[in-house]
């Protein structure tokens, strides 16, 4: 017994050779997107953990670093990020009418926000390059500008540092009942001594201002195991603090730079797609792609939606308000 | 619907003149192909050869380890050998075994679809393992890594000298192929599936396949980030896993165990699948508890990924996470007794042939009993604060990965070699190697529980002598294995050149996949099948005409 | 001291007041096990006779599960698994919780050794002598990688973690000579990080911390402290994979520095390079190594530039015997000793107590021995 004849015989535009019938080649197309999507926020997940774990050790420090982003820029983003989705979403309501110049219009005006957006994070990018808050050595602007470290202890090179802080037998952090503040008796007879000039050849991070840790720390709020991590000699290490600064912006370079990376896919696939709706493809039998690529635009915005608070507005009201 | 069913009826049909394997000879019709028996058989090829390549490495770790002193490699080289070891047996074989090759072979012929929802990404999935391979393999030619293949930090950010950053991307591509064929995968047991072919008359493999490619979707992505970070640490230095400024070298393992556990199902859960094929199809009995075991399998894939922190009992996690992590293992362990309660009880009153896969299938059962209940040792927390890092751990996951994956695998390789190829094997050769590899697999790994509980640590290149007994016979046993191992490639290689032409359904069995030729065609069905009865019914309801295969099969024999 | 000696080792010997229970529970779940496994595969191997195929193409009865059963062995095991599970934290609980009176010993992991320090000041490497039936709390930490203690005699193990403290803690109750291992992979020699625990009796350990008395001449007791109490061998003795720099033939010879300095090696820059080490880095070397000034004392230190002496004449570079050698280095180093007494400031190198005056010393930056990384890190700055 066959089960359908018809359809050895008649295959529709679009139709796969090992699906029965466009529904069920739709339903797959649908699955296989949201499985794919499921995929992706498991691969954010990560990050935002790493993100949540860190912003609940160091708060002064993200927020810090939080209050230099610019909102401004990052509110611009999402709005265009909010609008570029209904224009997506209008794109495939009017392929599913099968209505081409409307179609080929809200991709590319999509399209457009998309490019608007990413022209933005590089200029975003570019002030940190300047600034250099780039958190990779030799990523940021080679500057002679002068600076003067607080601590001279400042270096980018991890292993000495490791070694400073913890060394045997001399170092008191052998000996765990000495409180670990007073650690710093060692390193600290350096302070003042060697107060140089200091360039930055190589393009190093550099974060000098330590004021929202100082003020945490006058008026109390700073955390036991942030004064432990920001903390050498009884005051605010500039050194110190500048590291866990560092971290916040690498998950925000991270994060963001994960993020366009997206973007500039979706931007390649839309191309795709615009090439595809320019030649009259999508018809109300057949718009799964526009779907597709909508749903998968609908994800990288609802990302952004969760990217921006985090990373631009959480902290603020420490600037602004109390520490409360 | 009637019992009338075009492709029931004749049991041994008359051949296409066209299978799978036939269609289309050149290198472009294998290295382009979207069928996905095809990929199948690009990937039996490439997972044997880093099968091979993963077991040189254990043969040099069981030689060096044939005496105290670190003489025939010294530490450096030995360290580099166990972590590639571990590297490619567990990204490169046991992770793609059964489901690239067996599940990408079978699972839509067992559900009556043309192919996977989705053939194209399917064949980018064998190029992104290709290309992943390739790299891990180009790292290897390199230096390699010595940072054992859990990679943990500082030691693999800030100290290593080996090529982790090559081998991490090589992983992380891997991991896409792995992604993409667990999506395909899902995608084609929700829409592909035939007329008839309910839920719950899909074979107990393609369930297990179901929960595997859950796995593979929900945790893989969280590896692939996690390596990312580490390669990012390890060019950048910015600390977060460095606790020198301010980072948590914890956090690494959190976030590596929160995928790799989850991983340790995929590399079990296909294998369960393999031997509830066997053992219902060799006992000519339906699955005793279809639904407890099917269930099983989606219990054990969403436990599994709340039990990460069992592997880290000893690493400083606190001791209410530790009670937390304990209590899920001992949740996690009971659907797997279930499954193994059930599999024992399929036997009763069954009648059951001794064939290859079959005894594979027993192996299975008892080699996976003592791994699984030597992984309850290792739960239990007092206990475990002994035996983590030692060679009991060691053990343990051989018994699991080795005596169930792996057995699972050759026994479901056999069991569908005459579907895959056509051809039939020497059921002599294939029942003495299943028995030296059986025998040889205990006498590597079960001296390891006693040296594991005498204390002696993992990943030694030299130990103290009073260890060394229990070395030899687990060198010695390794010898048996290799050799065991070997046997099958001769005899299966030799079956595909000079073997008999296989029937199409050798075995009178009711399963989707033998109501096709041997090879299949390569749209697999010569019709779209229709689905009356349940899986596992060896009864009428199934439409084989028994008394016509005893007539035709047992002619000669009579 | 107590070694195994079974030919074929089944069991770990049992030397802490916890021990008896990890192993109770080992023997309740081996119990288990070996119920369950032999009941299953009695079992199968039943059936598989029992009901073998009778007949080709013959099917099984129609049996398709039972509710009743599967609730059966369902429940069974997870009762079961309770039991263990609450078995292993009663267990866990004992071995992680510290009695409030426990002697302290603090312990640095470092690749590839392990430094204990009592709470007297006595400092040893690779070996930690303990009182019997005393509670030990052991505080660890590490300098750079994951380090693991382990004591399979005490049935317990942590992880050492860079950045913060784990702790152990034991009660022994045995005497005798105890296996302690890394169990954490930690790089290159991580099978060669180890040593002993000696559980002695209090009398004994009494003694031990007063001193120690040995028949040994200095160059032989400076190999005896060179290989295996402080573990100089895991870098300076490693073939072509080591990280210090190479000892025989040292002594005598040109040494180049990397502060573009030519130095002699002489019976003072040794002495000065094991207790300050970064102050004098030979080139093409990295500064990695420890001070090991107060955990050597000045005795120690005398024979252990004796034993680097020897590595010299041994091969056949001077024209002294060796005889001559050891009474040359007793007297030369003698005097340089007595010189640098003054100049730390620290007295008592007759007791193997290292005084606890060495610390204050230190931390008021009078002592030449900077941390390593500082000058090199001014440096870094200043390029």
């Amino acid at each position: 017994m066959v089960h359908d004849d018809t359809h050895e015989h008649y295959h529709q535009p679009g139709l796969q050779h090992q699906f029965e019938d466009m529904k069920q080649q739709a339903e797959s197309d649908s699955i296989g997107m949201w499985m794919f999507l499921v995929q992706e926020i498991m691969f954010f997940g990560g990050l935002f953990t790493v993100y949540l774990v860190f912003r609940s050790k160091y708060p002064m420090a993200f927020a810090a670093g939080s209050n230099h982003l610019n909102e401004w820029l990052g509110m611009a983003n999402t709005l265009v990020l909010i609008v570029s989705s209904l224009t997506m979403a209008l794109a495939v309501h009017y392929a599913q009418l099968g209505k081409r110049n409307a179609q080929v219009i809200f991709i590319i005006v999509t399209m457009i926000f998309g490019a608007m957006f990413l022209g933005v994070k590089a200029y975003e990018y570019a002030e940190k390059y300047a600034d250099g808050i780039v958190p990779i050595t030799g990523l940021n602007a080679r500057t002679d500008k002068k600076i003067l470290p607080k601590d001279e202890k400042y270096s980018v090179d991890p292993e000495s540092r490791r070694r400073n802080s913890l060394g045997f037998p001399d170092s008191v952090e052998t000996n765990p009942q000495v409180p670990r503040e007073n650690d710093t008796a060692k390193t600290g007879e350096h302070v003042g001594e060697h107060e140089e000039e200091y360039i930055n050849p190589r393009g190093d991070f550099i974060w000098k201002d330590t004021s929202l840790a100082d003020k945490a720390l006058a008026e109390g709020y700073l955390t036991d195991n942030e004064k432990l991590a920001y903390m050498t000699n009884g005051e605010i290490s500039q050194a110190k603090f500048q590291d866990k600064v560092r971290i916040f912006f690498w998950i925000y370079f991270a994060m963001t730079a994960l993020h366009a990376l997206h973007m500039i896919i979706g931007l390649g696939i839309m191309l795709w797609l615009l090439w595809k709706a320019w030649r009259y493809t999508f018809t109300p039998d057949y718009y799964a792609p526009v779907e597709m690529v909508g749903l998968y635009w609908h994800f990288v915005d609802i990302v952004w939606i969760f990217l921006f608070p985090l990373l631009y507005l959480l902290g603020r009201h420490f600037l602004h308000g109390g520490g409360h | 619907m009637e019992n009338v069913n075009a492709l029931n009826i004749g049991n041994i049909k008359p051949e296409p003149k066209v299978n799978y394997l036939t269609n289309g000879t050149t290198a472009r019709s294998w290295l382009l192909t979207k069928d996905h028996k095809r990929i199948a058989i690009l990937y039996l090829l490439t997972v044997s050869a880093f099968f091979a390549l993963g077991g040189v490495y254990a043969s040099l770790i069981r030689l060096e380890l044939l005496t105290p002193e670190s003489d025939l490699l010294q530490s450096a080289t030995y360290n580099r050998v166990f972590t590639q070891h571990g590297v490619i047996m567990v990204f490169f074989f046991l992770i793609p075994s059964i489901p690239a090759i067996l599940g990408n072979f079978l699972i839509p012929i067992m559900i009556g679809a043309k192919d996977l929802a989705f053939p194209r990404i399917n064949l980018l999935s064998w190029y992104l393992y290709m290309a992943g391979g390739g790299l891990t393999l180009f790292a290897l030619l390199q230096g390699g890594v010595d940072t054992g293949w859990t990679f943990y930090t500082p030691y693999s950010t800030t100290f290593s000298n080996g090529y982790v950053m090559l081998v991490g991307l090589g992983i992380f591509i891997n991991g896409f192929s792995s992604i993409l064929t667990g999506l395909n995968f899902i995608v084609t047991i929700h829409t592909m599936r035939a007329p008839g072919m309910t839920w719950f008359r899909m074979p107990l493999f393609v369930w297990a396949h179901y929960a595997t490619s859950l796995v593979m979707i929900l945790g893989t992505p969280v590896i692939a980030v996690t390596i990312l970070l580490m390669a990012l640490e390890r060019l950048a230095h910015v600390g977060i896993f460095d606790p020198a400024i301010g980072g948590d070298p914890i956090l690494f393992q959190h976030l590596f165990w929160f995928y790799s556990h989850p991983a340790v199902y995929i590399m079990i859960l296909p294998g369960m699948g393999v031997v509830s094929e066997l053992i219902s199809n060799f006992s000519r009995k339906k699955i005793f508890g279809y639904e407890f075991i099917a269930f099983s399998s989606i219990a054990i894939a969403v436990f599994g990924f709340l039990v990460w922190g069992h592997h880290m009992f000893v690493s400083g996690q606190s001791v209410y996470a530790g009670l937390v992590f304990s209590f899920l293992t001992m949740v996690v362990s009971v659907p797997s007794a279930i499954k193994v309660f059930n599999w024992g009880a399929t036997l009763y009153k069954g009648s059951i042939s001794y064939d290859t896969p079959m005894l594979y299938g027993l192996f299975f059962i008892g080699l996976f009993l003592i791994g699984g209940l030597t992984g309850v040792f290792l739960g239990a927390l007092g206990l475990t604060v002994h035996l983590t890092d030692t060679y009991f751990i060691v053990a343990h996951f051989h018994y699991v990965m080795v005596g169930g994956q792996v057995l699972a695998y050759l026994g479901g390789l056999h069991y569908w070699w005459s579907k895959i190829t056509g051809k039939v094997y020497s059921e002599f050769w294939s029942k003495i190697a299943a028995i030296i590899i059986f025998v040889g697999f205990n006498l590597t790994f079960f001296p390891q529980f006693i040296l594991g509980y005498m204390g002696m640590p993992r990943r030694y290149a030299s130990y103290p002598p009073e260890f060394q007994v229990l070395n030899i016979f687990s060198t010695a046993g390794a010898s048996i294995l290799a050799i065991g191992l070997i046997i099958p490639l001769i005899y299966l290689t030799y079956s595909i050149f000079f073997g008999a032409k296989a029937e199409s359904n050798p075995w009178m069995l009711p399963g989707l996949e033998w109501r096709t030729s041997s090879p299949p065609p390569t749209e697999n069905f010569e019709q779209t099948p229709i689905v009356t009865w349940e899986a596992y019914e060896f009864g009428e309801e199934n439409g084989l005409d028994m008394e016509e295969a005893r007539r035709e099969i047992l002619a000669p024999v009579v | 001291m107590q070694q195994n000696t079974s030919w074929v080792p089944l069991f770990p010997e049992q030397a802490s007041s916890f021990a008896w229970q990890v192993d109770g529970l080992y023997f309740y779940l081996l119990a288990i096990s070996a119920f369950f496994t032999v009941g299953i595969v009695a079992a199968i191997v039943f059936f598989f006779v029992k009901y073998r195929a009778k007949e080709k193409f013959a099917n099984g009865a129609e049996i398709h599960g039972s509710i009743a059963l599967e609730t059966v062995w369902s429940i069974i095991p997870f009762v079961i698994a309770m039991t263990i599970f609450l078995g292993g934290a009663v267990v866990y609980y004992n071995q992680y919780r510290p009695p409030a009176e426990a002697m302290e010993i603090y312990v640095v992991g470092k690749q590839w050794m392990w430094k204990f320090q009592h709470g007297t000041g006595q400092r040893e490497i690779n070996e930690l002598h303990v009182p019997v039936g005393r509670n030990v709390k052991l505080t660890m930490t590490t300098e750079d990688v994951l380090h693991d203690v382990y004591i399979p005699a005490f049935r317990t193990k942590a992880d050492v973690v860079p950045g913060r403290y784990s702790t152990i803690w034991f009660n022994a109750t045995k005497p005798g000579k105890y296996h302690l291992f890394c169990a954490e992979y930690c790089g290159l020699n991580h099978s060669g990080m180890g040593g002993w625990v000696y559980v002695m009796e209090q009398r004994d350990f009494d003694n031990w911390l007063g001193g120690s008395v040995s028949g040994q001449t200095p160059v032989e007791a400076g190999k005896d402290l060179f290989e295996n109490k402080l573990g100089c061998a895991s870098c300076h003795a490693g073939g072509k994979d080591q990280r210090g720099a190479v000892l025989e033939g040292l002594f005598g010879s040109q040494v180049k520095l990397t502060n573009g300095q030519t130095v002699t090696a002489d019976e003072e820059y040794i002495r000065n390079s094991i207790i300050n080490p970064s102050g004098q880095i030979v080139e093409g070397y990295q500064p990695i190594m420890p001070t090991f000034k107060g955990q050597v004392t000045e005795e120690q230190l005398v024979q252990l530039v004796a034993y680097v002496k020897s590595l010299s004449t041994n091969k056949g570079g001077g024209s002294m015997t060796t005889g001559a050698t050891s009474s040359t280095t007793n007297s030369s180093v003698n005097t340089t000793s007595g010189g640098n007494m003054t100049n730390s400031g620290a007295g008592n190198t007759n007791s193997l107590v290292a005084p606890r005056a060495d610390r204050g010393a230190t931390s008021q930056g009078s002592n030449p021995n900077a941390p390593p990384s500082e000058p090199e890190t001014t440096g870094k700055k200043n390029n």
